[in-house]
């Protein structure tokens, strides 16, 4: 039983950086024995290569999706299957990775999921998160804290979903 | 007008929006495409010590990282006036090729494999990698996993990270490769050559063995009669890293060649009112609009620009396609925009032999990989070939080294005048007014589009992959949609 906790992002892109910013924040935590931390500023089909293996998977990253930004979200990676504004059956996302790992065989996570924070602004080259963002930051650290401890979802977001 | 809207435009690398504007029979009126802007590169930039631009530039586009990190780097050598050391050299070109093995590959079975593979009217929910491997066999999926992971293996041998290179310096790289290192790279490329050729056959038998394919890639609706661009060594042969540009016209004769930091007296920039995009093109030859031919400035920068622009391939398989390609195609130059799908595998094939060859170099391990700058000319223009197009980094410096201007013309940035016109043209040929509009023949304008490969910045922008683009269809008076090719979104 290995988990990989994985911060998504662009870390010269504003609040694009969110995901490698909380990644960095939890590896400086104490974690338990079988949880790896790590950053990666390319997705599609690297994602691939850097899931293999691991039995659970705790994807992190900002995304634009219409709602107030700061907003937090905890989704499975059955919502990323075609499913609504998260791309298409078509395109590399998550969903068809995962897909494509296990009808190859290779050793796929059982448990995927992803948790997003609405970005203000991913389009502007900056090493800062905007004020709400960076302020989701310190509660996802949190969250995903309380997750990996207790191995299941956090009851603030179960409790929404 | 109404307005047609492909949205997302699958398969892409970065996002953006096509709209399609069709009157009351749905006869196209106008085509737009639009991306999201980046800002505040420059302002980003200004200050900083000239060679972090080739660790920061490769955080533009999470595609294309390599030819960021080479372009970059390329312009620091001449920032600092040093001369490169042959090894050093040698080992850039070495992981730059493999990288071209990687991106060509997965071009090929994950962005366009699917409409040829699959058919490009098939069923939306089947033409994916997931329908590609379901029908070419397993095994074949497993190959193009490994082929990218043993380039990533490759890759961060020589350039210290799977992702983002970091070994370019000015003059050379950061450290030389051991004997046993050498060995595995070897054993890569090797496989590889092998891989190229096995997709190559795929091709042949898929693409080139279905009279419909040959017909829709020969079709008017796909041609433009364009200049092309490319970059290209002594011998006037296609080459990735290192060369002069060089520019030949619709009538395949050569415009003009000159070295990347003349680029500015070369190319200029044509600006829309309706878009923030810049169309690039010809100088010598001047801006007439969005249109074909010898007396338009407008150029395309591709794999199939690449072949047209150059005498050949310095390799000898891949020479032996590219002479096929034209043989079967009908002479040079080829306008057919889907032949830029074959000319990709062309490309692909060199890159593996060129790979092949740099690895087999008894001076690869040689020890001495860098030349130490002392002192400072303040200026550099870096110039490679992206898979995408030619890329352009050019920076000043004060006397210190630290950036004063820098200008970036990206590969897909090139094209930009000729995938309009590509979208607009296929649009034309495929919604041939009155009948209703289809999801499959929305996929084909996109195939207009996806030939470009086009990367429009960061595509780890929002989720894991995801890649929005879309395509809209709308009336042109009431701008009511009338279809999208939205599918499961």
């Amino acid at each position: 039983m290995t988990t990989l906790v994985l911060g998504m992002g662009n870390p010269i892109l504003s609040d694009d950086g969110l995901g490698l910013v909380v990644a960095r924040r939890l590896r400086e935590l104490p974690m338990p024995q079988d949880v790896e931390v790590a950053e990666s500023e390319v997705g599609g089909l690297r994602l691939l290569e850097l899931v293999r293996g691991f039995t659970k998977v705790v994807i992190i990253d900002a995304l634009r999706s219409g709602g107030a930004p700061g907003e937090i979200k905890r989704l499975d990676a059955d919502e990323f299957r075609g499913g609504h504004r998260y791309g298409s059956a078509h395109s590399i996302h998550l969903g068809t990775v995962l897909e494509l790992g296990r009808e190859l065989g290779l050793p796929m996570p059982a448990e995927v999921v992803v948790y997003t924070v609405e970005a203000l602004d991913v389009e502007t080259f900056g090493e800062q998160l905007s004020e709400p963002v960076a302020a989701a930051a310190g509660r996802l650290v949190d969250l995903i804290g309380d997750e990996l401890a207790t191995g299941v979802c956090p009851a603030s977001l179960a409790a929404a979903s | 007008m109404r307005k047609v809207s492909v949205d997302p435009i699958t398969r892409l690398e970065g996002h953006g929006k096509i709209e399609i504007f069709v009157d009351d029979d749905n006869k196209v009126q106008n085509v737009y495409f639009q991306v999201p802007e980046l800002r505040g590169f420059e302002r980003f930039c200004l200050g900083r010590p000239v060679e972090e631009l080739a660790r920061i530039t490769p955080r533009i586009c999470g595609v294309c990282p390599e030819a960021h990190h080479m372009a970059a780097t390329k312009a620091i050598d001449q920032v600092f006036g040093v001369e490169v050391a042959p090894t050093g050299r040698m080992l850039r070109e070495l992981l730059y090729n493999a990288f071209y093995v990687t991106d060509h590959t997965t071009h090929f079975y994950i962005l366009a494999g699917p409409d040829f593979i699959m058919g490009p009217e098939s069923d939306p929910a089947k033409r994916n990698i997931l329908g590609v491997i379901n029908k070419v066999g397993l095994e074949i999926g497993g190959a193009v996993i490994k082929l990218r992971a043993d380039a990533a293996e490759l890759i961060s041998m020589i350039g210290g990270k799977q992702i983002h290179p970091v070994m370019g310096l000015p003059g050379g790289v950061s450290q030389a490769i051991t004997a046993e290192q050498r060995d595995r790279m070897v054993q890569i490329t090797a496989e590889q050559v092998e891989f190229a050729k096995f997709t190559m056959g795929l091709f042949n038998d898929v693409v080139l063995g279905n009279n419909d394919y040959v017909d829709l890639i020969k079709s008017d609706a796909f041609t433009h009669e364009t200049y092309y661009m490319g970059l290209v060594d002594e011998n006037n042969k296609v080459n990735f890293y290192d060369g002069k540009v060089r520019v030949v016209g619709p009538d395949g004769a050569e415009l003009e060649k000159f070295e990347g930091k003349d680029y500015l007296a070369h190319l200029a920039e044509h600006v829309e009112p309706y878009s923030y995009l810049v169309y690039p093109y010809l100088k010598s030859v001047g801006w007439k609009g969005f249109v074909d031919g010898k007396d338009s400035g407008v150029y395309r920068a591709s794999p199939l620009s690449r072949l047209n622009a150059s005498d050949g391939m310095a390799t000898p398989l891949a020479q032996a396609e590219y002479e096929r390609f034209y043989e079967t195609l009908g002479g040079k130059p080829v306008h057919a925009t889907l032949a830029t799908h074959w000319a990709r595998l062309v490309e692909l094939l060199y890159a593996a032999e060129r790979a092949h060859e740099l690895a087999t170099d008894p001076d690869i391990i040689n020890p001495d990989v860098r030349n130490i700058p002392t002192g400072i000319v303040g200026e550099g223009v870096g110039v490679v070939e992206a898979p995408r197009g030619t890329l352009y980094h050019h920076y000043k410096t004060d006397d210190k080294g630290m950036v004063t201007a820098v200008n970036l013309i990206v590969g897909t940035t090139n094209n930009n005048a000729a995938i309009s016109m590509s979208l607009k043209k296929a649009a034309e040929g495929l919604l041939t007014g009155g009948k209703e509009i289809k999801e499959g023949t929305l996929n084909m304008i996109e195939m207009a589009f996806r030939a470009y490969d086009p990367c429009f910045g960061c595509a780890t922008h929002t989720l894991p992959g995801e890649m929005p683009l879309q395509i809209t269809v709308r009336n042109e008076t009431t701008h009511d949609v009338v279809a999208t090719a939205q599918r499961n979104m």
